[in-house]
């Protein structure tokens, strides 16, 4: 039975498939040729202040964002130290890392010690003439010779005899830094808490920028390939870091639209099938969508030289609109009809919807920020294409298909359907209630945190955060900035606020502050240390005097006089001096610079007061910034201007229909529809508690294109019985596609989606509902 | 049947032998003089204290005044107070499993009090000299980085008790620590 109906369709459906085959073709020629970015620094609006420039730099390849955080747990302490170390091993300079951290052996052994302490006095602030007076160094050698008494005695031969002052150890301290992190079998754990098993830590810091997503991506490929090679048995690692929740994000993403694809697909052609009974409707329908998905991808690439894949993805979303334009050109065809007789029928209506919804996409085009133009350009020339296919390539096709609806039920059911137009006035109280409600609450909530449009769950964030206060890593909220034109004039102008964040500190408003001054001095600061020491015959003569009769050898203090006479002569280092790699790096993330000259980044630890720690740094020219506050602005202001531009939109699409209808009463009646779906959308959204992002602006975007198909199609006039059946049938079937596959989106795991999903569905639900009651002919006007 | 362990001892080369009477020594302390010769100072450094010795990791080293500490060791953990750091500061804990070179060290004294040839051989060639009544173990560090401050550890002993440890440093420097029974002894 099948294989007869498939030979009787198959002759006239080979132009559809060739015509798929076709579509499909130039589509993956526009994949080929496009360059796909995914990267999000390309999205976002260049920054207007200062302190934006410097968050978005930060943002890009700043140190917090470049952090990963790695948890081991599920074994044994031994084990897991085991697999710690092996990784770390593994992992320590090569390819994707700039610095792997999972204990403390790197800072006190190896060249960077070798360097500090080589270096001690131009670094340490424990350097001044005091220092080397006869009384100071006497009380120093007397701490020395307690030491060689003692159980320290190797500790005190090896250091305190070149180092009788202990300056070695605030320049240690400073950049070891402080962090809470337990050792075992010489690496990091987690604190302990009794309700937690052993965890070990490390801390890795990528190449990559934290929103180079594929850098990234090979960053935490690496570090899941050093696990598993270090047989990990039951042992679980635990991921954290901006890079890898954006990751870890992307990819429930991917699955979650994998599964709604899948889903969507199914229903769509079960849909077709069942009204129109020929596979061939399925061809039909992705013709056009496939063709404006060409056409999206090659206007985005021609325009901007390069296409995101967030542009891709709400593009191609917003492109599933142009299923709809074959289902109602095959829909409206009565069997055996022509194509001008069905394109006469609704010719006008279609065009009518297709200009209205280009121009209300021109808002999102010239909205003037990169992520939502691309969305904008990609849909508008995706939807243009596809709108010109269907009247002009699809007519022949579906004629030589034999494509048509299956015949339709009696007028009678018609009628009863019909007949619930007589409480059209009842539509304007959902949609008034709707409006009332928005108004009493000043208009819907809009979102200004970033952190509502990450996919991140909360839990994530908070073990994230108490990892970070864990392993002494500075949090990324508040943030002193100190600009200059050089390194030195940063430096020096770092140097003279240290002071009152030494205060702050002893004052308990802060915990501590890093800033890169701390760790290298500027080259005043170090030559006056270097000034401060006696030279070689004056410091011997005070050194034999200091240790008179406390029964040290004479040539004890050799490596002490011989370490000073070395810094006298030693040139000032400068941040490119400072050759170890793991050092250099934390001196590079205190100091980052852009084109215009350099900042100096003072992260305080701990902030209790953090009035006082901003009134701090403007009280001594520098700038105190809230990094999340400047993300939060950011968007702010992003958003706003999307909205602004979605009504602009709005204003051309109600120009069109005014020049299209020549009728005020029937523009209003289809604007009442499509603008109370948005209303009511709006109002559901904001009952349900929800915060408007820039994806509803795309997700109402999306329901304002289909309310007008819908809107247009019934407002047509003058039909017979018959058709008004077809458009009903027809607008339903368009209807319920959407619906349900937008309402699969809304049961996904990833918030983004589910908000998108929510939004659509309900949206096309109340447009078809409005549309039907608003703009159909009522059986008095009909 | 009785023969068998007599057997086994015969057997058995007398390093495992002596590890095995100093395991089976539960707790022990006894008095110690220490003599160090450092090459920054003229004269040798001569401190008296005691040590306490439990099984399986716990030995503690108190320096009686003036140069008063108090050294334990506890499982992986050093607190030590006194010393350099002078009378009155707070103790200071280490974590030895942080400290390779300090764990040697341990390792050499606490590995031959317990008996446990699997620790001191990870960290040392060991070689005994004399017989099980009158011996001695020269411990030989196998890592690099603990032989950049250890040349060899030299321990000798009576029976089942520790009598002497010495250590010798590239520097020059060294340790001489004589130890006699006190209190209860060896049970």
């Amino acid at each position: 039975m099948s294989g007869r109906v498939l030979r009787v369709a198959l002759p006239g459906g080979l132009p559809i498939g060739l015509a798929l085959a076709g579509v499909l073709l130039a589509a993956a020629l526009a994949f080929a040729r496009a360059d796909i970015r995914t990267d999000m620094l390309s999205l976002l609006p260049t920054g207007e202040s200062a302190a934006a420039r410097l968050m978005l730099a930060e943002a890009g390849g700043g140190p917090a964002a470049r952090m990963i955080l790695a948890g081991i747990d599920g074994a044994p302490p031994a084990r897991l130290a085991a697999i710690s170390a092996a990784m770390g091993a593994a992992l320590r300079g090569t390819g994707p890392f700039e610095d792997v951290r999972n204990g403390p052996g790197a800072e006190t052994g190896g060249p960077e010690a070798a360097f500090l302490f080589g270096h001690r006095y131009l670094l340490s602030p424990a350097v001044d003439a005091d220092a080397f007076a006869e009384p100071a160094l006497r009380a120093a050698m007397r701490n020395v010779l307690r030491a060689l008494r003692s159980s320290a005695a190797p500790l005190a031969s090896q250091f305190g005899l070149a180092d009788p002052q202990g300056a070695f150890l605030p320049v240690a301290g400073a950049w070891i830094g402080a962090n809470q992190m337990r050792l075992r079998g010489g690496v990091w754990f987690a604190p302990d808490a009794a309700d937690e098993p052993p965890r070990a830590v490390m801390l890795l810091m990528t190449r990559a920028g934290g929103m180079d997503v594929a850098g990234q991506d090979a960053s935490v490929a690496a570090i899941r390939a050093a696990f598993a090679a270090a047989e990990p048995g039951s042992a679980r690692l635990v991921l954290g870091g901006p890079a890898v929740f954006a990751q870890e994000a992307a990819q429930s993403i991917r699955s979650d639209a994998l599964l709604v694809s899948i889903g969507s697909v199914v229903l769509v052609v079960a849909l077709l099938l069942w009204r129109f009974r020929s596979p061939w409707a399925i061809a039909a329908a992705l013709v056009p969508v496939a063709l404006g998905v060409a056409a999206g991808l090659a206007a985005v690439q021609a325009v901007f030289g390069f296409v995101h894949g967030v542009a891709l993805g709400f593009g191609m979303t917003m492109l599933g609109v142009t299923a709809d334009y074959p289902v109602l050109l095959i829909g409206h065809r009565k069997q055996g009809e022509a194509p001008p007789a069905t394109l006469r029928r609704i010719g006008r209506a279609f065009a009518l919807a297709v200009a209205a919804a280009l121009l209300g996409l021109t808002g999102m085009l010239f909205s003037g920020l990169a992520g939502l133009a691309q969305i904008g350009l990609f849909a508008a020339a995706g939807l243009a294409a596809a709108a010109v296919g269907t009247r002009f390539l699809l007519p022949s096709l579906i004629v030589a298909a034999d494509l048509a609806p299956v015949p339709l039920p009696g007028p009678a059911r018609l009628l009863r359907v019909e007949r619930l137009r007589a409480w059209r006035a009842w539509a304007l109280l959902p949609a008034g209630a709707a409006a009332l409600f928005l108004a009493v609450l000043g208009g819907p909530r809009i979102e200004h945190d970033l952190v509502a449009l990450s996919p991140v769950p909360a839990a994530a964030l908070a073990d994230d955060a108490a990892l970070r206060a864990a392993i002494g890593a500075p949090d990324a909220g508040l943030v002193g900035v100190v600009r200059g034109a050089t390194e030195q004039a940063v430096l020096e102008r770092e140097e003279a606020l240290l002071p009152a964040l030494d205060r702050l500190r002893a004052e308990g408003a802060i915990g501590g502050a890093e800033a890169a001054a701390r760790l290298l001095p500027s080259i005043a600061v170090q030559r006056a240390r270097r000034a401060a020491l006696p030279d070689d015959a004056e410091l011997a003569a005070r050194v034999e005097a200091a240790s008179e009769g406390l029964g040290f050898r004479a040539d004890a203090f050799a490596p002490f006089l011989r370490d000073v006479a070395a810094v006298r002569t030693a040139p000032p280092l400068t941040p490119e001096d400072v050759s170890p790699p793991l050092l250099r790096a934390r001196l590079a993330a205190l100091l980052p610079h852009d084109g215009a000259g350099w900042f100096g980044l003072i992260l305080p630890a701990d902030v209790r007061d953090p009035a006082r720690f901003a009134a701090a740094m403007r009280d001594g020219g520098a700038e105190a910034l809230d990094m999340g506050g400047e993300a939060n602005a950011l968007v702010a202001h992003v958003t706003e201007s999307a909205w602004r531009w979605l009504g602009i939109g709005a204003a051309a699409a109600l120009a069109a229909l005014l020049i299209g209808l020549r009728d005020a009463r029937m523009t209003a009646r289809v604007t009442a529809a499509v603008a109370g779906a948005v209303v009511v959308t709006l109002a559901l959204l904001t009952f349900a508690g929800v915060r408007l992002t820039l994806l509803h602006i795309v997700a109402l975007q999306f329901v304002c294109g289909i309310g007008l198909d819908y809107a247009l199609f019934f407002a047509r006039r003058r039909l017979d019985a018959e058709e008004r059946a077809r458009t009903l049938m027809t607008l339903f079937l368009c209807n319920a596609m959407t619906v349900g596959s937008f309402a699969m989106l809304a049961l996904c795991r990833t918030p983004i989606l589910r908000q998108i999903g929510a939004t659509v569905a309900v949206g096309a639900l109340a447009a078809l509902v409005l549309s039907f009651l608003l703009t159909g002919a009522a059986e008095s006007e009909a | 049947m009785l023969c068998l362990p007599l057997l086994a001892a015969w057997s058995d080369p007398p390093l495992e032998t002596l590890m095995r009477r100093l395991a089976a020594v539960q707790r022990a302390e006894a008095t110690f003089t220490e003599r160090k010769t450092l090459a920054a100072l003229a004269e040798p450094v001569v401190t008296h204290g005691h040590l306490v010795w439990r099984r399986p990791a716990y030995l503690a080293k108190i320096t009686d005044p003036p140069d008063a500490e108090t050294l334990v060791v506890d499982g992986d953990t050093l607190t030590v107070s006194g010393g350099a750091d002078g009378e009155h500061a707070a103790p200071r804990r280490l974590d030895l499993s942080g400290e390779p070179g300090l764990r040697a060290l341990v390792d050499a004294v606490r590995g031959t009090l317990a008996g446990d040839l699997v620790v001191l051989s990870a960290a040392y060639a060991v070689t005994m000299a004399g017989g099980l009544a009158d011996w001695t173990l020269t411990l030989t560090p196998r890592a690099p980085e603990v032989a950049r401050y250890l040349t060899r550890a030299v321990l000798g002993g009576t029976g089942a008790a520790l009598r002497s440890v010495a250590f010798a440093q590239p520097n020059g420097d060294g340790s001489v620590m004589t130890i006699a029974p006190a209190g209860g002894g060896a049970s």
